[in-house]
């Protein structure tokens, strides 16, 4: 059975996009059949973060105003071949697609794939209606930041209401030492908040740039602490529930000569 | 050197605030009233309640509450002593 997943926030910039590509790597990793959708339309986003920018021909606008078919402008990933993007417009804007369009796209590319990650503009405009038209469901990304959980809780609001079953959580940028010494809401204040279940910790960390800097998702690279941080989502995503949360990696002289000598594994299990 | 002057001045993790600030923020989204319209509010109900029990304003707690979910309007009103029926 396959499904439609929206990864969306509200708040702008908390890692909707970074989310939905090391997602989308992992679920295809795992050896399901993945498309991640852009629906940024006019800030396109998804295709730098995934290295494919420069193989994108057409783009779901086409596609849903039939200037192609759904397969010419689907690109696959260059290391994964059932992992690909749909690419979003870029010179359009998000009013020229409707929920019912969306709907109809989402629906024709769950009769190819297992998996469909739609990643989800910010705000809660026409791009959000546009992305959840089609969804079975939403993972709501958040920071441990005032603002982006407020945002957060209007959202969950907004996606009960598009009648989705309860969403899932995703705290995205966490500071383990910044909570250690209570300068940063932990896990257990921003559930008892949002209450809803959490999918995911990805740590704020400088691998996740120099992996945008690249266009390689950091989910490929199996030393990444951040990356197993996104593999387990997709396995707790998958049957998996269970699996443990990751701490943050220390960052210290001695424990980097230990990862290069390999005498730490990548992550540790809290 | 920041540990020192957090335990100098004995301040807090700055998450307290945060988690505070979060909670009322969330009930006052929740329900579409502003703290001023609370504020106004609660003068109101003090000015009827005033006409029938004596009370000091400022021991009158008053505030959204969220559990679960739920959201209620919890206050705690101490009463000094009765005063004499209005009208
Ligand atoms: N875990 C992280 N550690 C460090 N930097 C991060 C992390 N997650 C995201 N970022 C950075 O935050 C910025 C925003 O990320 P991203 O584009 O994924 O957010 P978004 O929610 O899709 O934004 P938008 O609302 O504009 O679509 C990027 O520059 C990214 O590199
Ligand atoms: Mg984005």
């Amino acid at each position: 059975m396959s499904e439609c997943i929206v990864i969306t926030s509200g708040k702008g910039g908390v890692g909707k996009t970074t989310t939905s590509a090391n997602l989308g790597v992992s679920l295809a990793q795992l050896g399901h059949r993945v498309v991640v959708m852009d629906a940024d339309i006019g800030l396109r986003n998804l295709d730098v973060i995934m290295g494919l920018e420069n193989r994108i021909v057409y783009d779901l606008v086409h596609v849903i105003e039939g200037e192609c078919r759904l397969k010419q402008a689907l690109i696959r990933d260059k290391r994964l071949d059932n992992l690909y993007l749909l690419p979003a417009a870029q010179t359009r804007d998000k009013n020229c697609v409707t929920p019912e369009q969306m709907r109809d796209l989402v629906k024709q590319l769950k009769e190819e794939f297992d998996y469909v990650l739609v990643d989800c503009p910010a705000g809660i405009e026409q791009g959000f209606r546009n992305s959840v038209a089609g969804a079975d469901r939403a993972i709501i990304v958040t920071t441990p930041e005032v603002s982006a959980i407020r945002d957060a809780d209007r959202i969950i609001g907004l996606v009960e209401a598009a009648e989705l079953p309860e969403p899932t959580l995703v705290i995205n940028r966490f500071r383990q030492k910044m909570v250690d010494r209570g300068d940063m809401l932990d896990k257990a204040d921003i559930l008892e908040i949002l209450a809803i279940p959490l999918v995911g910790i990805i740590p704020d960390h400088e691998e996740i740039i120099v992996s945008a800097n690249r266009g390689i998702p950091v989910a490929y690279d199996p030393e990444s602490v951040v990356g197993e941080a996104y593999r387990r989502v997709a396995r707790r995503l998958t049957g998996e529930p269970e699996v443990p949360f990751i701490a943050e990696q220390p960052t210290g002289f001695w424990s980097n000569i230990k990862r290069w000598m390999g005498m730490s594994p990548a992550a540790g299990a809290v | 050197m920041h540990q020192l002057m957090r335990r100098f001045f004995g301040t807090q993790g700055s998450k307290n605030d945060a988690k505070s600030r979060l909670k009322l923020l969330l009930v006052h989204d929740a329900i579409d009233l502003t703290p001023a319209e609370m504020e106004a509010m609660k003068a109101e109900v003090i000015e009827v309640m005033s006409k029938y029990i004596s009370l000091d304003r400022s021991e009158v707690d008053f505030r959204l509450e969220r559990h679960e979910g739920e959201i209620a309007l919890v206050s705690n009103v101490p009463v000094r002593r009765v005063t004499a029926r209005a009208g």
